[in-house]
């Protein structure tokens, strides 16, 4: 899968703006706020049919203009694919495939697969555990389209009963009958939730292990543990041995929306008891180790965008790193930098042919020929 | 638009409040009629005044009725001991165009959605659990869309109704008539294969 070439139209800060790809690396070079990571948000919203950075799409839209577009030309086994998103600010946002637009959205994902990899990525060790949980439903929803129709099923009912459960707390009186209607609903795709998150992450354990040492250069242990409450028992049991928290606190306690990702060095809370450093490695292995997976199922290298990170990593980690990805038959980046010497001398070791675009307030002006 | 006349303005305005009306349509209508005679538009209007002003709801279905029982209720010939449960009257007009179906109605009136708030106490079900006994109701039909709130109701009526014994039923969901199994969304068709029925030969 390769993206040819993409164009912005009213999206952030860019009126109008086509980037021609490379198929191995493309680099966008600027000082900061100019654009760069915004030129990696539009190929992820072509991928993702969202921004990566959890903003509403009417924040996505040029400032005094009235919508925004992006269309991006890919090729997928040879055939050519174009996906157009339209945004106009309180209507419905539409994605097309070859000109025929979703009924749902959600059924573009996995069509394209994106690994993003950006500096703030560090509060998935940091933050609560909705980051940890957004990993994992980000990556589980490419992989396997009907993962994510679970989720929604999962998430609408949730909504409904949290909904139900503020009003009881509001307007007094309980009907477990009621209760019970959601329940019911909710333990199918609970349960295929659970199972999903779960096969997939004991592998996925051992590769986090691997792509750290050879990220940090140090043997330490770390992991990854998934945890949930379902491994102990059915939703069902849960939700009935929950109900008068759940009345109390007017809100549902348990399920899936409740499961987290523990993260330990040596045994040990990550968060806690891991230098800087090893906090970088650990969040670098993650994302590499989700990039290595969706390559090994889709069959096909995930489209990698690299947002500045080689100014938050020393130049061996970022020299690994490029190892790492390089070996592992890898596909199509997109690298931003503030730093072109500094990015120019990673780049060189490794003979990749690319491609540089400048960016400035807004635009992008390629630097250099294709070689 | 700019109209010439108050009068006019007026009687666009009252039709372009009407569902599925737009400024030029009402205009359209409005100049149509003042092109007849006066005495369509009274007839016109007189019609809709009486409507509006003698139209009731079934006292028992809750269908909406010219008299105290609608037509369907007041019908003998219907079976009377069958009741289908709709959402709304639209549902009753497509059933009953299908001709397939002989037995009563019932209206709800909605679905159960804390988030839209419509809780059970605003949809007509305890009018529904007192209906089957005095009634001598044997089976219900729940035709209810199979979306989540559309679930969620028929779970909770079906609780509702246990202790009165009557049997409890849904229409089929599955693969559409004239429908391409290739077109069917994949979870149509799971449930499709899941909830398969037995072959009866092409007699119906």
């Amino acid at each position: 899968m390769k993206l040819e070439s993409f164009i912005l139209t009213n999206f952030k800060n860019y009126s109008l703006q086509r980037i021609e790809c490379s198929p191995g690396l493309t680099c966008f070079i600027g000082r900061n706020g100019m654009g760069k990571t915004n030129l990696l948000d539009a190929i992820y919203y072509l991928c993702m049919g969202k921004s990566y950075f959890n903003m509403p799409d009417s924040l996505a839209v040029k400032h005094e203009e009235s919508f925004f577009r992006l269309e991006g030309h890919f090729t997928v086994d040879g055939k050519k694919e174009v996906v157009v998103a339209k945004v106009i600010p309180r209507k419905k946002k539409e994605l097309e495939r070859n000109g025929a637009p979703y009924r749902r959205l959600s059924e573009h994902v996995g069509l394209l697969p994106v690994v993003m990899i950006a500096p703030d990525d560090t509060n998935l060790a940091t933050e609560g555990s909705e980051t940890r949980r957004s990993f994992l439903d980000n990556t589980l929803s490419q992989l396997n389209n009907n993962y994510l129709q679970q989720l929604i099923t999962y998430n609408k009912v949730l909504q409904q009963r949290n909904a139900l459960l503020k009003q009881f707390g509001e307007n007094g009186g309980y009907n477990p009958a009621l209760v019970e209607a959601y329940d019911r609903q909710m333990t199918g795709p609970a349960t295929a939730i659970h199972q999903s998150r779960q096969q997939f992450m004991e592998p996925f354990r051992q590769l986090l292990q691997q792509l750290y040492q050879s990220i940090s250069g140090e043997a330490e242990e770390v992991d990854c543990r998934y945890v949930s409450k379902m491994d102990q028992a059915p939703l069902d049991e849960l939700l009935r041995d929950a109900a008068e928290k759940d009345r109390i606190l007017q809100r549902t306690t348990v399920g899936p929306h409740k499961d987290d990702l523990d993260f330990t060095i040596r045994g040990y809370p990550l968060k806690r008891f891991a230098s800087q450093g090893q906090l970088k490695s650990f969040i670098l292995a993650l994302k590499l180790a989700q990039y290595r997976k969706l390559m090994e199922e889709k069959r096909t290298p995930p489209i990698l965008l690299l947002d500045d990170i080689f100014d938050k990593l020393d130049n061996e980690r970022g020299r690994r790193l490029l190892e790492l990805l390089i070996e592992g038959d890898f596909g199509q980046a997109f690298i931003t930098d503030t730093d072109e010497q500094r990015l120019e001398a990673v780049i060189r070791q490794f003979g990749q042919q690319y491609l540089k675009y400048q960016v400035e307030n807004g635009t992008a002006a390629k630097l250099n020929r294709h070689e | 638009m700019n109209f010439s006349s108050k009068l006019i303005e007026e009687a666009v305005n009252a039709f372009a409040a009407l569902p599925g009306i737009g400024r030029k349509t009402a205009l359209r209508l409005v100049l149509h009629l003042v092109k007849q005679q006066p005495e369509v538009a009274e007839q016109f209007a007189e019609a809709i005044v009486k409507m509006r002003r003698n139209i009731k709801e079934c006292e028992r279905c809750h269908n909406i009725s010219d008299e105290k029982r609608c037509a369907i209720c007041a019908d003998r010939h219907r079976d009377q001991s069958l009741v289908c449960v709709v959402e709304n009257i639209r549902d009753v007009m497509a059933i009953e165009s299908t001709g397939q179906y002989r037995g009563l109605y019932h209206i709800l009136g909605g679905v159960i959605s804390p988030i839209e708030g419509v809780g059970p106490a605003d949809l007509n079900i305890d009018s529904l659990v007192q209906r089957i006994q005095p009634e001598g109701i044997k089976e219900v039909i729940m035709a209810i869309s199979p979306t989540i709130e559309g679930e969620t109701t028929i779970f909770y009526l079906s609780k509702k109704l246990r202790d009165t014994g009557v049997q409890v039923s849904t229409i089929a969901r599955g693969i559409s008539f004239g429908g391409d199994l290739e077109y069917a969304d994949e979870l149509t068709l799971g449930r499709s294969i899941v909830a398969r029925v037995p072959y009866k030969g092409m007699s119906d």
